[in-house]
């Protein structure tokens, strides 16, 4: 057995037994938040979501799963068929692929880099050039649209996102994660959630509109443009593609837990559970998706004008703002940066 | 920016309208019965009766247009509201199995659908409308208009090109 | 059948046949790299089209630079119908008219068709109906509301209006036996007197509405500053622009026009009862948002009314056997949620009609999509929709 471990825990296997591990809990995780989003709509939405399949209904997701996998996957005759099929693994690649840094606990993360923020930023970028093949592989105008839409927004909001970043790389001096979750040890008042509160938000969200949800789901724009960019898919192409933006839900909400909430580290000392402290980060990660999902069901969809003017005058003029203030408050008092 | 409404209680008003009326056009039947003012024009001067209706009397609102299959002539009727409790029923009658009529569009742009569903229903046409198109029935290769007397419920429709 | 003589040329003007090139956004722009608009089909099958419309749109980059609305989908020919069948048949054709106010629909028929015979209607028959259209009037707005907050993306709020149309419409079942397709209006009266607990079961429901109806419908939507941002200047039009394009109901009464037939070609037992028109001063979508939220409070009014003031006795007038009017024509025009909803029927002395037309508010009042969509961004589309509020079966007869 301790050989076993041993083995293992060795360098390459390692690495591919844990990413292994990843991308099975990346896809579960899209069943099972799709299977969360329902029910919270519907205590929302006075009904009681699914609740037939499996006690309470807790087994609709494998019902989902099934249909998809033996539904037809219809494609529009004139799209570009490789573009159209590898838009949804573009998507999902990159989603599943940023898991790799999250700590789970200290020991309990895939790779630790020394440039964990710089590589999650530089591959959840790349979801953008799926959203865009969806869209130009599909060639219907609802897609197209769908996908300018998509692209304009990512990209935007890339910018916000990155810079409310950088306040928690100056407090901790490093782009490794386990290093930003460790310097937030010892009680939830060392959070950076407190100092880096403006920052939190615009983080927030930007992270609502990378991931494309309420009320900055115009890509999918229901109402007008009927899914957008997803709209010609169907079978499992669609499911890959849901479980991407299921799985890019969670990353956000990772990531914010991570770098604001002080990722493993219980709120006080004395609820340390020591190596089961990874159910610390499952609760905050849960109750930041939680609060993605209250908002989608409560909220209207912004425009794109007022999409932009949100991006760019606000959210990063603030970021700017704020990053001035963390720089001074750091040269002011030293102490701060550890 | 607050729109005039009409002065005045409705007898006063209906009296008014109808020697506006009287005044300006050659009229067939004027009368008032209860509270409308009932008119029969010929079919050429509908556009100016409208005209007049609306810049001179101020009978802002045009609420619908029914045209009626008398078997051999077709009668339009016009009903104009005030907004203050007085109609203005103003109805002609075309002659002849093919009618033309002068567009009230100039007048009362609402009238555009209105009349474009009279032309597609009745084949009434409506000259100088801007948008002479069917409204309801498919645009190409169905050549009735099925509220005609002459077109049976229980008739063969035909597409003429498709089969 | 159209000869050559009578076929009429579109004239010049037509913002219809001319190319949209003259009212682009950004003209300039087009002429450099030779950019083009985009052509869109949005409908007949589309999530968020109110029943089956067609808009063929221009776009030009987000904005609509035209927009042409196609109907007929749902076309049944009712006129045609109606015309073959006896005066009472004609009455469960009008439910399929404009399927979110089924008794207005009926209400105005019935109307037109007394204003033919020139029956006497029983008192107590008058307080049912008005209280039944009221109560048809609150199960109409509050979903048009919901409709508009889902046409913005925000999906909760209908499901809260529909639990509200859900319990009225568990009572119109108690009273009428159906929960859509009433056939309850009858020529001279209505079909049969309320259930006795029904009076005490509205009064409840209406009292719970009311306790809820500002959290619920005000509250949730109007503090939200999305919801503020997205209707706020959309579709703004003037007095006279509205007018003009024969907008009727609570887009009209949002310009400031106030004008409602129930007020101003009195019908029915409204001169009865006490209660206000409802106007603002903006014209846009929000207006008429907030006219459909203060409408909802008047007839939770004119309910309470009508179930206080309520007469005792018979409930059908005295017809006849046979239904014959006497060659004439009779108007039926009532203020449908949607605005003003009338019936013309032409007698020729039979038993059928002659010719019976519908003038739907939602066929009118579309008539500004072709007008107020244009130069707006291609999400507004589905606020205006929202402010025009038709329904399928209305648009199509």
């Amino acid at each position: 057995m301790q050989s076993v471990l041993s083995v293992l825990d060795q360098e390459p296997i390692r690495f591919f037994v844990s990413f292994g591990v990843i991308l099975f809990l990346v896809l579960n995780l899209a069943a099972v938040l799709t299977m969360a989003e329902r029910k919270v709509a519907g205590y929302i939405q006075l009904r009681y979501g699914p609740n037939r399949v499996g006690p309470r209904g807790l087994l609709q997701p494998l019902a989902d799963v099934f249909k998809l996998f033996t539904k037809e996957n219809v494609s529009p005759n004139r799209a570009d068929m490789w573009i159209f099929l590898a838009a949804p693994i573009a998507m999902f690649i990159p989603a599943a692929l940023a898991w790799i840094i999250i700590p789970f606990s200290p020991s309990a993360v895939v790779a630790d880099l020394n440039v964990g923020i710089l590589f999650f930023v530089g591959i959840t970028s790349i979801g953008a050039l799926g959203v865009i093949m969806a869209g130009y592989g599909s060639r219907s105008t609802f897609s197209l649209l769908g996908a300018l839409r998509g692209a304009a927004q990512l990209i935007s909001y890339e910018v916000p996102m990155i810079l409310s970043l950088l306040g928690v790389v100056m407090l901790t001096g490093s782009l490794s994660l386990v290093e930003v979750v460790q310097a937030q040890g010892g009680g939830f008042w060392n959070w950076y959630f407190l100092p880096q509160l403006p920052m939190f938000f615009v983080f927030y969200i930007a992270g609502l509109a990378e991931v494309k949800r309420v009320p900055f789901d115009l890509p999918e724009g229901e109402s007008e443009i009927v899914g957008g960019f997803m709209v010609e898919y169907s079978g499992m192409t669609w499911a890959l593609m849901q479980a991407a933006e299921f799985a890019s839900l969670a990353l956000i909400s990772a990531m914010s837990v991570t770098l604001f909430l002080g990722g493993w580290q219980p709120p006080i000392e004395a609820l340390d559970l020591g190596n089961f402290n990874w159910a610390w980060f499952g609760l905050k990660t849960a109750l930041i998706t939680f609060t993605f999902q209250w908002i989608r069901w409560s909220v209207p969809r912004l425009r794109m004008d007022q999409l932009m003017n949100l991006g760019w005058k606000i959210l990063v003029p603030l970021c700017l703002v704020w990053l001035f203030v963390t720089a001074g408050l750091m040269l002011v008092f030293p102490s701060l940066g550890q | 920016m607050a729109l005039a409404m009409p002065e005045g209680d409705l007898q006063t008003r209906l009296d008014r309208y109808l020697t506006g009326f009287r005044n300006g056009h050659g009229l067939e039947e004027s009368v008032i019965e209860g509270s409308a003012v009932k008119l029969v024009v010929r079919p050429e001067i509908i556009t100016a009766v409208m005209a007049t209706a609306r810049e001179r009397l101020g009978v802002r609102h045009l609420s619908f247009i029914t045209v009626v299959d008398r078997r051999g002539s077709f009668e339009v009727n016009y009903e104009l509201l005030d907004l203050r409790g007085a109609r203005v029923n103003v109805k002609t009658v075309i002659e002849g199995e093919e009618p033309v009529i002068d567009t009230i569009t100039s007048v009362y742009p609402s009238a555009n659908w209105h009349e474009r569903e009279a032309y597609d229903m009745f084949g009434v046409a409506f000259k100088g409308h801007p948008d002479m198109r069917r409204i309801y029935m498919w645009q190409d290769h169905f050549d009735h208009h099925p509220l005609l007397k002459s077109f049976e419920i229980s008739t063969k429709r035909t597409f003429e090109g498709l089969r | 059948m159209l000869s050559e003589e009578r076929h009429v040329e579109p004239s010049d003007q037509s913002a219809l046949t001319q190319p949209a090139a003259g009212r682009l956004v950004s003209p300039d722009i087009r002429d450099e790299f030779g950019l083009e608009t985009l052509d869109m089909n949005m409908g007949p099958q589309h999530p968020a089209m109110h029943g089956l419309l067609r808009l063929i749109l221009e776009l030009d980059g987000e904005t609509v630079v035209r927009c042409d609305p196609v109907m007929g989908y749902l076309h049944r020919c009712q006129e045609k119908i109606a015309e073959n069948r006896m005066y009472p048949a004609v009455i469960p054709l009008t439910d399929r008219l404009d399927y979110f106010a089924n008794m207005h629909n009926e209400h105005g028929y019935c109307l037109a068709v007394e204003d033919l015979l020139g029956v006497e209607i029983p008192p107590r028959a008058e307080y049912i109906r008005v209280l039944m259209c009221e109560l048809m009037r609150l199960a109409s707005h509050i979903p048009s509301v919901g409709f508009l907050m889902l046409e913005l993306g925000a999906f909760t709020p209908i499901l809260y209006s529909f639990r509200e149309r859900e319990r009225i419409q568990t009572i119109f079942e108690a009273v009428t036996g159906a929960r859509m397709m009433f056939h309850y209006i009858r020529i001279g009266g209505v079909k049969a007197d309320l259930p006795e607990d029904i009076p005490q079961k509205i009064w409840d429901y209406i009292e719970s509405l009311e306790s809820n109806f500002q959290r619920d419908f005000v509250d949730f939507i109007q503090g939200n500053e999305i919801f503020i941002s997205r209707t706020r200047g959309i579709a703004k039009m003037t007095q006279e622009k509205a007018i003009e394009m024969g907008v009727t109901g609570p887009g009209l009464r949002g310009t400031g026009v106030d004008f409602d037939i129930r007020r101003d070609y009195p019908y029915s037992i409204y001169p009865e009862l006490d209660f206000d028109v409802i106007t603002d001063t903006e014209g846009d979508v929000a207006a008429s948002y907030r006219v459909r939220i203060a409408e909802c409070l008047q007839s939770i009014r004119m309910i309470k009314q009508c179930l206080e003031k309520m007469p005792e006795g018979e409930v059908m007038g005295d017809t006849g056997r046979r239904i014959r009017p006497a060659e004439g024509e009779g108007f039926g025009r009532v203020e449908s949620p949607r605005g003003e909803y009338t019936v013309h029927v032409v007698s020729d002395g039979t038993d059928i009609p002659y010719r019976v037309h519908y003038r739907d508010p939602s066929f009118c009042n579309m008539q500004l999509l072709q007008e107020m969509v244009p130069g707006h961004y291609l999400p507004d589309i589905m606020p205006i929709m929202g402010l025009v509020d038709p329904v399928s079966g209305g648009w199509d007869k």
